[in-house]
């Protein structure tokens, strides 16, 4: 998988519709400063290592069921 | 009353309303002259209600109901709970102006029970980070030192109640948000089972994560809230301590944490084994991924609830807050969904522990209270993000929707509280406050009061 680029989520918020983030955030994502967020490549690093984990027929999660 | 009774837990403050040693109108002018000294130095309220307070506290004491525990006892909530008639600002300039139009349930539900409502705390912004640091209501600090966090999310309702301005108070927990705080402030912290404490009127961060929970000086007052605030509360199967099975983590809860924790959860363990208890090595689900799994869920559900807000007063956002909502927008659904199918997993995966153990013991954190403005922490020796060690060994409960309970179980010697964490199966709710109850009635430890002077 490539890096991520700017260019990307800039093509995504202007063609894929949704809100109109500022350049500074979207930079955020590739390039983070604020500490709280790790950075959004890790995070698809991470997300691809769980893309090729078979899980099998395990739905997503829903309610827990009262005894 | 002296200083010291503002640090009274619920179950003193009962027996003095109920004998006529003091009155309920008495006891919150006691929270309000408090309130009122250690604003600028608390921070943990953002609005108060003391006006209708009063009036409900005359009413009570004209026709006081002994039987009910909660009768006279003020409290005070996170301000994302809904109290007819004030804003909920989330701790942020967005819903600087959102009036409330009626109560939250679980505010009608204390209500109903007697309990005051004293005002709404501080919080990290709409519940969006660990650390409670907010920069339009100003920082909690922690009692215990206040160069340190109370912790976040819930850092106002942490600090109320620690820093003795009400008796309890509820909060939301996420990740933690409830639980963290309660453990760094030497308070109980408890969220329930996922979806057994109501969560309508209550401005949500990420509604299949959110848990309303309490912080409370004992896990005895954690009980008498919990009672009133889930209809049809079952009384507890837990007897004693003695014949409990406790699951102990093998890898990931015991992992890079501070070695004093270590110590204290240890000394908790050996006095457990002492009383009976039969002490068992569990392996608990992969948490290598977690966080991610956590945080895939989270931003997008975030940012599904805010955008209504983005496009008229998105300006008025913090800035961090609109970097975790723009990541939300960059995640596809196919991943999201993949996220919740772990989740799944997890839960699958804990409730297969909870076959051989009635309940898993951890430390409720892996450090102790940050600095307050530390981006990183030190943990036994590596660095790490201030908010993603305040709620390590917290969020995954959140994800598979165990109840779980911090109670304090030590104190590090910079000064501050050590706390351990019980996780009970799904719906053993009366049951885990009760174990956590038991320890605190018998293990021999107390926690000194924070220096306010």
């Amino acid at each position: 998988m490539k890096q991520v680029q700017k260019q990307t989520l800039i093509g995504m918020r202007d063609q894929l519709g949704g809100y109109t983030w500022e350049d500074a955030e979207i930079s955020e994502l590739v390039d983070p400063k604020l500490g709280i967020i790790t950075g959004f490549q890790d995070l698809l690093d991470q997300l691809e290592v769980l893309r090729k984990i078979d899980l099998q027929a395990v739905p997503p999660a829903a309610d827990i069921p009262t005894p | 009353m002296t200083a010291p009774a503002a640090f009274a837990p619920i179950t003193e403050l009962a027996v003095q309303l109920r004998n006529g040693d003091i009155s309920a109108a008495q006891l919150l002018e006691h929270y309000a002259d408090r309130i009122e000294h250690l604003a600028d130095i608390s921070r943990a309220f953002i609005s108060l209600d003391l006006e209708r307070a009063r009036a409900k506290a005359a009413l009570i004491d004209a026709d006081f109901e002994a039987e009910n525990l909660l009768n006279g006892i003020p409290y005070a909530c996170k301000d994302l709970f809904d109290v007819q008639g004030i804003a909920t600002t989330g701790g942020s300039r967005v819903l600087a102006d959102n009036i409330a139009q009626q109560d939250a349930e679980v505010v009608r539900r204390l209500d109903r029970a007697g309990a005051i409502f004293i005002g709404k705390n501080n919080l990290h912004e709409f519940a969006y980070g660990a650390t409670g640091e907010n920069e339009i209501y100003g920082t909690p600090p922690n009692p215990y030192d206040p160069t340190r966090l109370a912790g976040g999310s819930s850092s106002g309702s942490a600090a109320a109640v620690s820093y003795g301005l009400c008796a309890a108070a509820l909060g939301t927990d996420t990740g933690g948000s409830v639980r963290a705080p309660a453990a760094l402030c030497g308070l109980v912290g408890f969220k329930p089972t996922f979806g057994r404490i109501s969560t309508e009127g209550v401005i949500p961060y990420s509604w299949t994560l959110d848990h309303v929970g309490t912080l409370t000086r004992s896990a005895a007052d954690a009980a008498i809230l919990f009672e009133a605030l889930v209809p049809g509360c079952q009384k507890s199967s837990t007897t004693g301590l003695d014949g409990l099975t406790i699951g102990i983590p093998q890898a990931f809860f015991f992992e890079r944490c501070d070695s004093e924790i270590l110590d204290s959860v240890e000394r908790l363990m050996s006095f457990l084994r002492n009383a009976g208890a039969k002490l068992e090595s569990v392996a608990m689900p992969s948490m290598e991924y977690t966080r991610t799994v956590s945080l895939t869920v989270q931003m997008p559900e975030a940012l599904s609830y805010h955008n209504r807000y983005l496009e008229q007063r998105g300006e008025l956002y913090s800035q961090d807050f609109r970097a975790g909502l723009a990541l939300g927008q960059c995640l596809l659904a196919e991943q999201y969904i993949r996220a919740k199918r772990f989740v799944e997993t997890y839960r699958r995966d804990l409730n297969a522990v909870f076959d051989q153990v009635d309940t898993i013991l951890t430390p409720a954190t892996p450090a102790i209270a940050p600095p307050i403005g530390a981006v990183e922490v030190m943990v036994d020796g590596s660095a790490e993000p201030a908010g993603n060690a305040i709620t390590r060994y917290t969020s995954f409960f959140n994800m598979t929707g165990h109840p779980a309970i911090t109670f304090p179980c030590g104190m590090h010697s910079a000064g501050l509280p050590i706390a351990a964490q019980l996780v009970g199966r799904h719906h053993s709710d009366e049951s885990l406050i009760e174990t956590a109850r038991l320890i605190e009635q018998v293990y021999d430890f107390e926690l000194p009061l924070p220096d306010l002077r």
